[in-house]
């Protein structure tokens, strides 16, 4: 498959998609999330996810996506896919990667390799896998599998929103890796009408730990990584 | 025996880089690169350099700087399996023990991680992981020209070969930003290491020694029994040799904060037997401490400072043959030495340095007790990447010390400032450039 049919989904939606392949439904509910920190201000890079009562599984047309390396990074440097999705690893860096995880959700190996050597990779149970390279220790990444295909990141302003929801009651939870684990906010249920509109607000309480991505591209002055 | 130790190794590495070569089908598992790096240096300094057994600290000196090759280096890393790797560096030098010989060869077993814990072992001849300036393959800086004190001494006389297991991990949870590193070593060799940093003192320079390497010194002083020197011999140093054939070992451990703050603390023995003497070379008994701090600041700025401190026990009056003199004794040397580095780097391609060193030697144990060094050091530095292929900058550096023995051993001044400006060009071609 060429790259161009991959969904990056960092920034878009699996939703409209979803909703081009089944017909979009006559009346779809929407969901608008805010997330602020401890003192109100507004958190970029912050996964939400609204998880239904009713199992969607996941669409053949958003079956497939990517978690590129570039300049010894992750890229993105956390991916959100529906449980049942694979994902292709491209290393698009002229040095060789060895990707791995020991991650619960998914324990898998990428051999040595550049390019496109290794076929994608199905992650078929939801939870937080967290990606390393054998060669450079610097290296981490995160892909969170989920059980919808409800999913976005917030943007600069703190905000996103999910559309296309049916009617149905949800568990919306919010995960970013700039929390410990433990300090992630509490899971919020919501109910949507047909038609209705929601708004949340999440507060991250507790200390936000380095924005890593961030500190990737600005943190160049030391060397970090000893040959 | 110590010769034959680094021949070895440097044999051991050859045959692996063969059988690497052969046993490759992809070419992008290798690595080679060749750099380059001419300079133009003018030095002021009172003394002849010490690579010409002068008294100098510099590497150049106004007897032998002008147009130079300061380095000409090979490098290769090739993946010999998935998980190990082979690393061979070697260059040319024209001054102090001529020709092409090997700085570091080594192999990395790096096992795929099972759990947060990921861990390496590299054996052969390589450097501790002290210097926090010299973070590129080949040990070179991306900072100023000129190593700090501290760093240069690792790069003169701190090259063991042996084994070195550590393990990495984030701590906490998986991703934490708090990360910890530990290291420990055993290794043969390096057992006359402070023999060079007690004869000439502290220097500022980016010469490795090699392998092989059998460095030159001030002359060894030939007293008579009232004390008077009465003539000299020169004598070399091979800092890689073994003399008492009993291994040394280092360990440490490091902490990060994400890409903000790194803070290491290591020790190291090479636990040499000083009364033992093999191949022309007697052990000196050489244990430090080693503090590293690198800190990320606002505005594209770095901090790097590294603290090292430690004794060297030696014989004072052993004779170049392997005898003692019946004046012979075991005296105690305490060194130390200190940097604070600033760096900034402008549009990714710029950077400007500014270091401050301070160094010391003294006696601590027996007699004379002297202080046989004791200075600093200013380094600004200005490095331009113009491309994947060229490189270069200007250096200036001063260094200011006193040097007790210099009037009692060699009847020449104690007290000296050396400076010396240093025009580079660099052209790097590989088939991975950086």
């Amino acid at each position: 498959m060429a790259p161009a049919e991959l969904r990056s989904s960092k920034s878009r939606s699996a939703v409209s998609i979803l909703a081009l392949l089944i017909g979009a439904p006559a009346a779809a509910g929407v969901l608008r999330v805010n997330v602020v920190d401890e003192h109100g201000q507004p958190i970029e890079h912050v996964a939400v996810y609204a998880v239904p009562s009713k199992p969607v599984a996941v669409a053949a047309g958003a079956a497939n996506a990517s978690m590129d390396q570039a300049h010894s990074a992750f890229v993105p440097h956390v991916l959100i896919v529906q449980t049942g999705t694979s994902v292709l690893f491209p290393n698009n860096d002229v040095v060789s990667h060895h990707v791995y995880s020991f991650s619960d959700a998914k324990t898998f190996e990428l051999g040595l390799y550049k390019g496109n050597a290794h076929p994608p990779v199905l992650f078929d149970r939801p939870g937080l896998v967290v990606l390393g390279c054998n060669i450079h220790d610097g290296m981490l990444g995160y892909i969170l599998v989920v059980d919808t295909p409800h999913f976005a990141e917030t943007d600069a302003q703190g905000a996103l929103s999910l559309a296309g929801l049916h009617a149905d009651a949800y568990q919306v939870h919010v995960w970013t890796p700039r929390l410990r684990p433990n300090d992630m906010p509490a899971v919020k249920e919501i109910v949507i009408a047909a038609d209705g509109a929601q708004s949340l607000t999440f507060k991250l309480e507790g200390k936000l730990l380095p924005d890593r991505d961030r500190d990737l591209r600005t943190s160049s002055t030391l060397p970090w990584e000893r040959y | 025996m110590g010769t034959l130790l680094t021949r070895a190794a440097v044999a051991a590495a050859l045959v692996t880089l063969a059988g690497a070569a052969l046993a490759q089908e992809a070419s992008d598992r290798n690595r080679f690169e060749l750099e380059i790096d001419a300079s133009y240096v003018a030095a002021d300094s009172p003394f002849n350099s010490w690579t010409e057994r002068g008294l100098g600290k510099l590497r150049y000196s106004e007897s032998n700087d002008g147009l130079k090759s300061t380095r000409l280096l090979a490098l290769y890393r090739g993946r010999i399996a998935e998980t190990l790797s082979a690393t061979v560096i070697a260059d040319y030098q024209d001054d102090a023990s001529s020709g092409v010989d090997v700085t570091e060869a080594y192999m990395d077993w790096r096992p795929i991680p099972k759990s947060a814990n990921q861990q390496q072992v590299r054996f052969g001849a390589f450097y501790p992981p002290f210097s926090l300036e010299n973070a590129e393959l080949g040990w070179q800086s991306p900072f100023t020209y000129s190593y700090s004190a501290v760093n240069t001494w690792l790069g003169e006389e701190i090259r063991p070969i042996g084994i070195e297991w550590s393990l990495h991990r984030h701590l906490g949870f998986a991703g934490s930003p708090h990360e910890l590193r530990v290291f420990a070593s055993a290794f043969y060799g390096n057992d006359p290491a402070g023999t060079l940093l007690f004869w000439r003192g502290w220097s500022l320079h980016d010469r490795q020694t090699r392998l092989d390497d059998k460095l030159p010194m001030p002359p060894h002083p030939i007293w008579d029994y009232t004390g008077a020197v009465v003539g000299y011999y020169d004598q070399t140093v091979e800092p890689v040799a073994e003399t008492d054939h009993e291994p040394g070992a280092y360990a440490g451990l490091e902490w990060r904060y994400a890409r903000r703050v790194l803070v290491q603390l290591a020790r190291y023995e090479n636990r040499a037997d000083p009364y033992s003497f093999s191949g022309g070379q007697w052990g000196w008994d050489t244990e430090f401490t080693h503090l590293g701090v690198q800190v990320s600041l606002p505005g594209q700025l770095g901090l790097v400072a590294q603290w090292l401190e430690g004794k060297t026990y030696w014989v004072q009056g052993a004779g170049a043959n392997g005898t003692l003199t019946p004046f012979a004794s075991l005296v105690g040397d305490a060194f130390s030495g200190k940097f604070l580095l600033l760096t900034r780097l402008v549009n990714g391609s710029h950077r400007v340095s500014l270091r401050y060193d301070a160094f010391d030697m003294h006696r601590e144990q027996g007699q004379p007790a002297i202080e046989s060094d004791h200075g600093d050091a200013w380094t600004l530095a200005y490095r331009y990447e113009h491309s994947a292929h060229w490189s270069g900058g200007v250096e200036w550096l001063r260094i200011a010390s006193s040097r007790e023995p210099w009037e009692y051993y060699y009847a020449a001044p104690e007290d000296a400032v050396e400076t010396s400006v240093r025009l580079v060009v660099s052209y790097r071609v590989g088939t991975a450039p950086r």
